[in-house]
């Protein structure tokens, strides 16, 4: 995984200048997310990964199936047919949407509790959120009967666990060791 | 040790009580691939190198490697309860290891946990394993002498407090033994000291460890030990580990001895390491900061001021200068001194004592090569009479090993010429000197005297030990008083000298050897 992501780098940051500079960074967005869903379809990737497949077949159907879109559309997916680097679009999505993300002064932060909150409760929290890593925070929720109570909050690598669950784990690693 | 009960639940109360349940935020990340030990981990992008990583199972690792989309980390001690897809935090904290008294007498691994059986060590403090080396200004220069006990050593390279000397030589040439030898000889003299074992079979250790209990020696000696069945971080880590526990000592103003036996095995596990890491190879394969590995724990071998002492005790301690001399041991192959990491040792230590295979099985032991065996700093330091006694025995070998490569062809040889070589062989054969069995000065000054002053050369040369020994049982009961003189003064004044003469000739006369 680590290594793909740094094959899938140099693609990412070379779209999203080209995106900022023609300052289209949502519309690339999107494309980014249909090559994205179409290489995750499994008959596609497939067909797509079949070494019997001529490159020239690939790029028809790839076209086909996205249908009408630019001169540089076309020429980032001849691209990555040509390097053999079709696989690496997911990551490529990934990282375009981090330095969009950045750019826009956003970040991603998954909630995770145990029972659907009142949501002052979770607006009180992003505030705060957006507070410590002064971004505008993009929240998700997610409910997850296990934590047994309380929050965990995933921003990126930082997660704050405040459930009860990682309280009982670190209270069983202190009695451990 | 047995626990009761009650003593299990009150731990666990006193446990729950202390317990403090707040939310911090930590950095975390996926573990992508587990090889030998070596961790590939997705996300912890807030790490420091050197920064201890928390894996499941109680299980920690060190963070070596940091590259752009990954951090390689090394897991220390077992990896395989560790898989793909494991989350792994930050603790923020440099690796630490017990220090202090209550380490004294115990055998621990390279993580300063007790290996020995004797129950938990309570000690109070602990201290991180990679630190700088004091400075210029903190240090200074060797003026106290360490006696090995042994000599060949003490007389011809003398080792100061807080010198590096190097003991080099191939296998079995009695590196180990030079090394604990000296551990034993420090008793009551005020000395702490640390053995620390890389790469060993478990079974020498636990010998090391027996012949120190049997002299008496555990009683101011830590051993570290780590095996050659112990991971190669462990291997790799021992020797700062065995360091911090010495500096303990060095920086509340005491005198340590650091034993690292041997760094050949560092060097191999820290090349294991980095070949994992996928870090480019260089000479032998070993990575390009081998020399920095080395270089970076025997640089905190050093004798300290006593400001540096007052000041890091917070005017505690006054008037007193820390010290921690290091002997490192490298194991040669085939005698190849110029191969990398020996070359490395050598040029990084104050002097060298080198074992020879042939002087081995000709039954010169300890195995002393004297014409390349140096010690730069440790002249300064050498105790007076040893110092104004033993400058003969070098000049006097030295001139030996040239005139026996003629003498060889000579079929007649001058009178001069044939009295060296008489001198010669007797040196060789006073140097000898069997294992566990180290000298005092006074006892090192008396063979010296006698050996300088002629009384030797009418005895046969397979007698000189045998004479030697008599004479030490001789002078202890016929002529305690001058003994406790030389053992008070350390030096030879005229009257004693004359004295000295005096019970050898009384010794000559009288006993038979």
């Amino acid at each position: 995984m680590a290594e793909i992501s740094t094959i899938a780098r140099p693609y990412a940051v070379a779209l999203f200048k080209l995106a900022k500079e023609e300052k289209k960074l949502s519309s690339w967005s999107d494309f980014l997310a249909l090559l994205n869903g179409l290489v995750k379809d499994k008959e596609l990737n497939a067909f797509l990964g079949d070494t019997k497949v001529l490159d020239i077949d690939r790029e028809k159907t790839l076209l086909k199936c996205i249908g009408d879109i630019d001169e540089k559309g076309k020429n980032l997916i001849k691209l990555l047919i040509e390097n053999k680097r079709l696989m690496v679009i997911p990551y490529i999505f990934d990282i375009y949407e981090e330095l969009k993300a950045s750019e826009e002064g956003s970040i991603e932060a998954q909630i995770i509790v145990a029972e659907k909150p009142d949501s002052k409760v979770v607006d009180s929290l992003i505030k705060g959120l957006e507070k410590k890593f002064d971004k505008k925070i993009d929240s998700k929720l997610v409910v997850d009967k296990s934590i047994i109570g309380g929050t965990r909050i995933v921003v990126g690598d930082t997660v704050i666990d405040a459930s009860v669950r990682g309280q009982l784990d670190n209270l069983a690693y202190s009695l451990k060791s | 040790m047995q626990l009761s009960t009650s003593e299990i639940s009150e731990l666990i109360q006193s446990r729950i009580k202390n317990f403090s349940a707040s939310s911090e935020a930590k950095t975390q990340g996926t573990v992508v691939s587990v090889t030998d030990g070596i961790v590939r981990i997705h996300g912890l992008s807030n790490v420091m190198s050197g920064e201890m990583i928390e894996f499941p199972g109680n299980t920690y690792g060190l963070a070596l490697n940091l590259e752009r989309d990954s951090v390689g980390a090394v897991v220390l001690g077992d990896y395989e309860h560790i898989t793909e897809g494991d989350i792994c935090k930050c603790t923020g904290k440099i690796l630490e290891v017990p220090v202090g008294l209550e380490l004294i007498g115990r055998v621990v691994d390279a993580l300063g946990n007790p290996i020995d059986g004797k129950g938990p060590i309570k000690s109070k403090e602990t201290d991180k394993i990679e630190k700088v080396a004091p400075g210029v200004i903190d240090r200074q220069s060797v003026s106290e002498p360490v006696q090995t006990g042994l000599k060949a050593v003490d007389s011809m390279v003398p080792i100061g407090r807080g010198q590096r000397e190097l003991i080099i030589g191939d296998r079995q040439t009695g590196k180990t033994a030079v090394a604990v030898d000296a551990i034993i000889n420090q008793k009551g003299q005020n000395m702490k000291c640390i053995y620390v074992a890389i790469g060993q079979k478990a079974s020498t250790i636990m010998n090391v460890v027996r012949k120190l209990e049997e002299n008496g020696a555990m009683e101011y000696t830590t051993v570290v030990s780590a095996s050659a069945s112990d991971s190669a971080a462990l291997q790799f880590l021992a020797p700062y580990s065995g360091c911090t526990m010495g500096e303990y000592f060095r920086d509340r103003g005491e005198d340590a001895l650091i034993i690292y036996d041997d760094l050949t095995k560092q060097a191999v596990a820290y090349r294991q390491i980095s070949l994992l890491l996928r870090r480019p190879p260089g000479r032998e394969a070993y990575p390009g900061d081998v020399f920095y590995i080395h270089s970076r724990l025997l640089e905190r071998a050093a004798r300290v001021n006593a400001d540096y002492v007052e000041k890091f005790t917070g005017g505690k301690i006054k008037g007193k200068t820390g010290s921690l001399t290091a002997l490192p041991v490298i194991e040669t192959a085939a005698g190849d001194v110029s191969a990398f990491v020996p070359t490395n040792v050598i040029s990084i230590t104050d002097g060298q004592i080198f074992l020879e295979t042939d002087l081995f099985n000709a039954g010169i032991r300890p195995a002393m090569n004297a014409g390349i065996s140096v010690s730069r700093v440790g002249g300064a330091a050498q105790t007076k009479v040893i110092k104004k006694l033993g400058g003969g025995v070098r000049l006097a070998l030295a001139q030996y090993r040239e005139l026996a490569a003629f003498a060889q062809f000579a079929s007649d040889l001058d009178e001069a010429t044939r009295k060296q070589l008489d001198q010669g062989v007797m040196f060789t054969e006073l140097m000898k000197q069997a294992q566990y069995s180290p000298l005092s000065v006074p006892q090192m000054a008396v063979s010296l005297y006698a050996a300088n002053n002629n009384y030797l050369d009418d005895v046969p040369t397979d007698k000189v030990l045998a004479f030697e020994k008599d004479l030490h049982g001789f002078m202890a009961s016929k002529y305690k008083k001058l003994v406790d003189d030389i053992e008070k003064t350390k030096d030879l004044s005229d009257e004693n000298a004359k004295e000295l003469a005096k019970a050898i000739e009384d010794f000559k006369t009288s006993s038979s050897y």
